[in-house]
């Protein structure tokens, strides 16, 4: 190859990779990349991201279409993981399907999102999506109404969510897995309780 | 003949099985949620034909719930009854960005790398998609030339795609992201039929395509295939010692040359149709007349012998290879967030959570919130707007009056104003307000007020109805691909006059 043509081919290689690297935006941060709210058995974020091959199975797999992919439009390094918006549609921990383990850490390939069997015990120990965060300006209870809507709706109600003199809401952070029910559930717009992702090491 | 009958016949199917793999997963949901059966609460619903129509099939069945667990996905990574599929270069592309070997997905690339070993990059010519989106690129230069319109024909070097695997999974390993998963034409190809199915839009994904289509047809004919695929040159490396070739009878031969034009991998057939580059597409021996390019079987190991003067590899290569992959496992993670700076998930204090319905904004101290019910407003219908402002360091509410405004949008000229300017007080620490948008498009709602003695304005954008950006897009890139078949054309023109005047000068002299 002369060398010439070495550097034609080499111009053409780099303005493709440059080209492909900044479509697929990597490194960049979506919208709302800060704070997603990951699938039931899912790594450290970090780990996550890297791990995790965008195939969106978990996404078809989740009964209650909780699972929505982030954007691919955006073009950011988290296009097509999948994130939980709990207003839309929450995590029901699988309860009304049939099947041992969670459908969504059933479908990952990759190990992404690791096995969790549908039990109250293992789903307690590990899920961690986030957890529910009330905010007391909003919430009807702390503001001279009475609702109790949130405790409702929680599958771990008594343990996660207790409740307080006129219905007040009390988040127990030790047991709340943050599937989002109570965040669906709330009657207040803005919503009043909302799922956070746990601090990291 | 009949192997390109059967090949586009396996082609289209993988078209059909994305598709159906989508509808099915979409009747899944609707199953999950107790729909399927109640004619009122189906009514308007994405794919409520099809889903109908599948329903007495699948009700039929032994369990229905496991067919639909066993049948998921996409070409990147499926699960056909039961079995877990997964694209190689997936997997590759994983180990190398984790560093954490996840046996279930090696396992699950199993079958496609078998079948490669055996049948060479069969899955290029036979199941990728992105291949027949190329292939049809392949037919619309036959088209332009036809009309006597010449593209460019710029070749570039077959061996870039095998250094864009190695970049492009050491970017991977670097930066802790699966990279190819974004830009890999049938990942992306099967993603937006998978889109287009559950209603979500993927223009930024069609737009990749477009480029390199448009790429393809006007400047370097089969470019993504044969000189960029990451995956065609990892398919390429797993089966190059392949027992199925096409294989030249010499004495049969005519020397017609007839093979080489129609060759997809863009090889000579005659010469290097055993070379890792081709795929077996089979186009050749349909096009050789007198019959000497057939598929014949060979046991490596037997031909071993003969075959190793053409493909033994340069002791440079292999050391360049090991290098690499010594490389690739000593590479530490660096974070993308790292590199640029941008803060650990859940620093931020604020609300993490941000469904369409909500707008932030922040001004001075105060976090504001706008909230619209519903959450994308109908148009001519009342549409609720609730403002909560909030200090970010007190953790209280605004409780002073704001002035609020509507505006629309307009591409050209004055934004028209829907609402004028109206005081709000705040009803339940909220700052409230009704308000009509006549059309889907775009609005302003302009937000006035008092932060420690300045008068703040915020702007939010927000959407009403579904304004389509869709359209526009693919105007756009249907004009960018005139403007450069344009360019093209002018260059071309230019060369030949510039010929011509040389040619008379040569005359002249």
């Amino acid at each position: 190859m002369d060398r010439r043509n070495f550097f034609k081919q080499a111009a053409a290689l780099g303005v493709s990779i440059s080209g492909c690297a900044l479509f697929s935006g990597l490194g960049r941060s979506s919208p709302d990349s800060d704070g997603l709210l990951r699938p039931p058995g899912a790594l450290d974020e970090n780990e996550f991201q890297a791990t995790c091959i965008r195939c969106m199975r978990c996404v078809d797999a989740c009964p209650n279409h909780a699972l929505i992919p982030v954007s691919l439009n955006h073009s950011s390094g988290t296009g097509g993981t999948p994130n939980m918006k709990p207003r839309s549609s929450a995590c029901m921990l699988c309860m009304s399907e049939e099947g041992d383990y969670l459908k969504c850490t059933e479908a990952c390939p990759s190990g992404a999102l690791q096995l969790v069997k549908k039990e109250t015990e293992e789903i307690k120990e590990k899920v961690h999506i986030g957890i529910a965060d009330i905010d007391f300006d909003l919430c009807y209870s702390y503001n001279n109404w009475s609702c109790g809507a949130c405790f409702r709706a929680c599958p771990l109600a008594g343990e996660a969510l207790t409740l307080g003199n006129w219905e007040r809401p009390i988040v127990n952070p030790e047991a709340c897995v943050g599937c989002g029910c109570c965040e669906r559930s709330c009657i207040r717009y803005p919503h009043a309780i909302r799922v956070k992702k746990e601090p990291q090491a | 003949m009949w192997i390109q009958i059967i090949r586009r016949c396996v082609q289209a199917s993988v078209f059909l099985l994305v598709i159906a793999l989508a509808f099915l997963s979409l009747y899944a949901h609707y199953k999950a949620a107790r729909v399927i059966d109640d004619e009122q609460l189906m009514a308007g619903l994405r794919g409520e034909a099809t889903a109908k129509w599948i329903h007495p099939f699948i009700s039929q069945l032994d369990d229905p719930q496991s067919f639909l667990d066993g049948n998921k996905g996409t070409v990147w990574s499926m699960k056909l009854f039961g079995v877990s599929l997964t694209d190689p270069l997936a997997a590759v592309e994983t180990l190398s960005a984790s560093k954490f070997v996840h046996w279930p997905l090696l396992i699950s690339t199993l079958i496609p790398v078998v079948l490669t070993v055996l049948l060479g990059k069969v899955f290029c010519s036979w199941i990728c998609p992105g291949y027949v989106l190329f292939e049809l690129g392949g037919k619309l230069r036959k088209l332009l030339r036809f009309a006597e319109i010449q593209p460019a024909e710029i070749h570039f070097s077959k061996a870039n795609k095998y250094i864009f695997l190695v970049v492009g999974l050491l970017i991977a390993a670097i930066m802790a992201a699966p990279f190819f998963a974004l830009i890999y034409p049938p990942a992306v190809i099967s993603r937006i039929l998978h889109a287009w199915i559950f209603g979500i839009e993927l223009t930024g994904m069609l737009l990749l395509l477009g480029v390199i289509l448009a790429f393809e047809v006007f400047v370097s004919p089969r470019w993504w295939c044969q000189t960029m695929c990451p995956g065609g040159a990892l398919y390429g490396v797993l089966g190059q010692a392949r027992p199925l070739k096409v294989k030249l009878q010499k004495k049969a031969c005519t020397g017609c040359l007839d093979c080489i034009p129609v060759c997809e991998a863009g090889i000579n057939p005659i010469t290097q149709s055993t070379s890792i580059e081709c795929d077996n597409c089979g186009v050749c021996i349909q096009h050789c007349e007198p019959a000497a390019l057939k598929f014949a079987l060979e046991v490596p190991l037997i031909s071993a012998k003969k075959e190793k003067e053409t493909r033994s590899v340069s002791k440079k290569v292999k050391a360049a290879g090991l290098i690499f992959l010594l490389s690739l496992g000593a590479t530490s993670n660096l974070f993308a967030h790292h590199v640029l700076g941008l803060p650990h998930y859940s620093y931020k204090e604020n609300y993490p959570q941000r469904p369409t319905l909500e707008y932030p904004a922040t001004t001075g101290p105060y976090d504001v919130l706008l909230t619209s019910y519903p959450g994308i407003p109908n148009p001519n219908e009342p549409a609720n707007l609730a403002f909560y402002i909030k200090n970010r360091k007190t953790k209280e509410v605004f409780k002073e009056a704001v002035s609020i405004r509507v505006l629309q949008t307009s591409t050209f000229g004055e934004n028209t104003t829907i609402l004028p300017s109206t005081s709000a007080l705040p009803f339940d620490n909220q700052h409230k307000l009704q308000c009509t948008f006549p059309v889907d498009g775009e609005y302003i709602v302009e937000l006035t007020l008092v932060v420690e003695g300045r008068e703040e304005v915020i702007p939010f954008l927000m959407i009403a109805g579904q304004p389509t950006a869709t359209m526009s897009i693919i105007l756009t890139t249907l004009l960018g691909i005139v403007i450069l078949y344009v360019v093209v054309r002018a260059i071309q023109k230019k060369k030949a006059r510039r010929q011509q005047q040389s040619l008379q000068l040569e005359v002249l002299n």
